[in-house]
């Protein structure tokens, strides 16, 4: 949806942090982007590679963006099958009704950065 | 050094809009977060919805645009208090720009709090910027294909503003579906057709708000 401004949030987050932890630069960057996260790894990946070339930031020019893809899982509250929904509208397959509540699939969240 | 972080990526923003949410209730102010594509009126039924209830409450408005001061200037014509946001390039606001010009706001002596989001079917969605209530406008000439075509926005109002009705004489606008496909992706949602311009439909929404600034009250009382 807006990935430059989510790879803003994402660089802001980890500088707050590496601050802390008296952490000069960052060369490895670890995501987990749910499938129905509205993110889009690839534009993710355009984001970052834009961002570790500018100097204003905590990220080495040569840093590594690692994305986990998540895989998105509902459970039908009728039924209480478990699927993989391919929308937001998670409709369960056998009830045919968007029931589904989503388990997993939406998380948008930094694991973990490297740096020194 | 490897570091274990797990935050939300939109960790700053929760953050912001938590502060927002709690100025809000502490203050009894009632805070409406409108949404739209470009051009579906918003500004146009927030001038409508203010000619209406100045007599009644005190109102003030922030205005989202990537750039001018338009459409403040358009509400400050009307007498009420307006704050432009201008997010040069950005294509939603967020709860961090919200915090930015509250002090701008006397909240001891504001009754409703309206923010205009950018206009933009996508992106604001995504962002909470510490509102009680996310409302969206439709309007007629948009399509009624919108509803499902962008289901991120309407999953998650629960009051959409069909605006320019109007035009459904001159136009394939098919209300009916309209709400049945609302029905679909968020059953809780309701479609309340009106007129900015003529002005039909429009007791319905003052009504809303008048419950909304009344609910308001009640739990200061309450407290």
């Amino acid at each position: 949806m807006h990935e430059m401004a989510l790879m803003g949030e994402i660089v802001q987050l980890i500088e707050q942090d590496a601050r802390m932890k008296n952490i000069k630069y960052v060369k490895k960057v670890e995501l987990v982007v749910g499938t129905l996260s509205n993110a889009l790894p690839d534009a993710l990946q355009f984001a970052f590679d834009v961002y570790k070339i500018q100097e204003d930031n905590c990220l080495t020019t040569d840093a590594e963006l690692i994305i986990h893809v998540e895989k998105a899982k509902a459970i039908c509250t009728i039924c209480g099958q478990q699927y993989e929904p391919v929308a937001k509208i998670a409709q369960c397959p056998t009830c045919l009704l968007p029931t589904g509540r989503m388990v997993a699939g939406e998380t948008f969240r930094i694991l973990a950065y490297e740096g020194g | 050094m490897k570091i274990a972080l797990e935050v939300d990526v939109l960790t700053n923003n929760n953050r912001a809009a938590a502060f927002n949410r709690q100025l809000f209730e502490e203050t009894n102010t009632l805070v409406i977060n409108i949404m739209s594509s470009p051009g579906a009126g918003k500004t146009t039924i927030l001038e409508k919805t203010i000619e209406a209830l100045a007599n009644e409450f005190r109102i003030g408005v922030i205005e989202g645009d990537l750039a001018t001061e338009k459409d403040a200037e358009r509400i400050r014509a009307l007498g009420a208090q307006a704050v432009q946001i201008n997010t040069h390039g950005g294509c939603h606001l967020d709860a961090r720009m919200i915090a930015a010009v509250l002090p701008q706001f006397d909240f001891q002596h504001l009754d409703i709090l309206f923010i205009e989001n950018v206009g933009n079917l996508v992106c604001p969605s995504g962002y909470d910027l510490g509102q009680q209530h996310k409302v969206a406008v439709l309007s007629v000439p948009e399509g009624n294909d919108k509803i499902p075509k962008y289901p991120t926005m309407f999953m998650r109002t629960e009051l959409v503003l069909l605006n320019k009705i109007d035009l459904l004489p001159y136009l394939d606008f098919d209300v009916e579906q309209a709400k049945k496909d609302l029905s679909y992706i968020h059953p809780q949602s309701k479609l309340l057709p009106l007129s900015a311009k003529t002005g039909e439909g429009m007791d319905e929404w003052l009504h809303w708000i008048r419950e909304g600034v009344a609910r308001c009250k009640k739990q200061s009382i309450s407290q």
